[in-house]
């Protein structure tokens, strides 16, 4: 029988003082209670490092478009439009190519990816594995498919495995997101992933 | 509970999170300035779509039409166009027929406006003692239009606090809804 240690070192279990609890029509908010759910697995109870570049390299892209927003704005406001127009010009291409490239980072280097978690190597001697969870919940459609890839530190190889499941097997007839339904699966999924390492 | 539930989705949020939905919410603002800074780059207008308030150019234009203006510095102001321009000392431009011109050899010029449904021309409406208009006075020129589209910014003008109602529910939307 494979024993991993992981599994078994619980670092620290965070409780909410609230459960969690949606408007169980609203598929954003579904999406995200799920979401919220599977960071928690892996971040908090299994105290991996969570890596915040992906969502950091969005959130820099938006702060620089709305920049050139403010700036035309303020530009403006000092320089009356006919003086301004070149400055204008600038400022209203640029945020438009800003929005362009916001849209290719969200279809090709985003791709719905709403956690990267690092796996420290305890002894600090390998480098770290990464976790990339992505997930999809169509907007009419009650199927929520979570996948996982895998991307070991040392060989650089990468698995992913994906569980679709309805809505409601994660959600009581309330909307109150239950946990201890949903913690189960994504254990099992990392689970598996991570064995699979073991065996080859 | 109950009245304050709706914030239970910013509270679970992280600060990156709240940052996003900051930033969205100045995106929908950002791209609405620059898609109207780009309309007037583009058409050379300070301010390329006007509402018509009055019908003082009945039957031309009613109360609450889209006008698109242009205002290219190569293209001649001539009899017949129809200008919106600015009076000093009003708030709010105002759209009219050109009715006479005086042209210089130099391209100076001055003209003088009227309204289609007035009996009398606009002498009355400028400022003090000014008897024409000159170019530095026009905004743009009606160059298409959109009957009855700018309703809405009539009801808004007229009703302010239904203005700053809709704007803080759509503020207070934006902001506590997640993506």
């Amino acid at each position: 029988m494979w024993i991993n240690t992981t599994e078994n070192c619980v670092c620290k279990v965070v409780m909410d003082e609230k459960p969690v609890k949606i408007d169980k029509w609203d598929s954003g908010a579904l999406k995200n209670a799920l979401d919220d759910g599977a960071k928690k697995v892996l971040i908090d109870i299994l105290g991996y490092k969570e890596s915040h570049a992906l969502m950091d390299g969005r959130l820099l892209i938006c702060t620089i478009a709305i920049g050139f927003a403010m700036f035309a704005l303020i530009w403006d406001y000092f320089h009356p439009f006919p003086l301004s127009r070149n400055v204008l010009m600038l400022c209203v291409i640029s945020y438009f190519i800003l929005m362009g490239v916001l849209t290719f980072y969200l279809s090709y280097v985003e791709r719905g990816i709403f956690l990267v978690a690092l796996e420290q190597d305890r002894a600090m001697m390998e480098p770290d594995n990464t976790w990339k969870l992505s997930s999809t919940l169509r907007k009419y459609d009650d199927v929520y498919s979570l996948t996982i890839s895998y991307t070991d530190g040392k060989t650089k190889q990468e698995r992913s495995a994906s569980t679709s499941k309805c809505v409601a097997s994660y959600f009581d007839e309330n909307g109150v997101f239950c946990f201890d339904l949903f913690q189960p699966i994504v254990e099992a999924m990392r689970q598996d992933l991570a064995l699979d390492k073991k065996i080859q | 509970m109950g009245a304050l539930d709706f914030l239970d989705d910013v509270r679970r949020m992280n600060k990156r999170q709240l940052y996003y939905q900051v930033l969205n919410f100045g995106m929908i603002v950002s791209s609405a300035l620059m898609i109207w800074k780009g309309l007037m780059v583009v058409t050379g207008s300070e301010s390329p779509i006007v509402v018509v308030l009055s019908g003082s150019m009945e039957p031309a234009f009613h109360r609450g039409d889209l006008l698109l203006l242009t205002n290219y510095k190569e293209e001649p102001i001539r009899v017949g166009e129809i200008v919106v321009f600015k009076i000093e000392g009003r708030d709010i431009p105002i759209v009219h027929r050109v009715l006479k011109v005086h042209e210089k050899v130099d391209g100076k010029i001055k003209f003088l406006t009227k309204g289609d449904n007035n009996s009398v021309d606009d002498r009355g409406l400028y400022a003090k003692g000014q008897l024409w208009l000159e170019k530095k006075d026009v905004v743009g020129r009606a160059k298409a239009y959109l009957p009855y589209a700018g309703i809405v910014t009539i009801l808004m003008n007229d009703y302010p606090k239904f203005k700053y109602a809709i704007l803080a529910f759509l503020g207070i939307f934006v902001l506590t809804h997640r993506e």
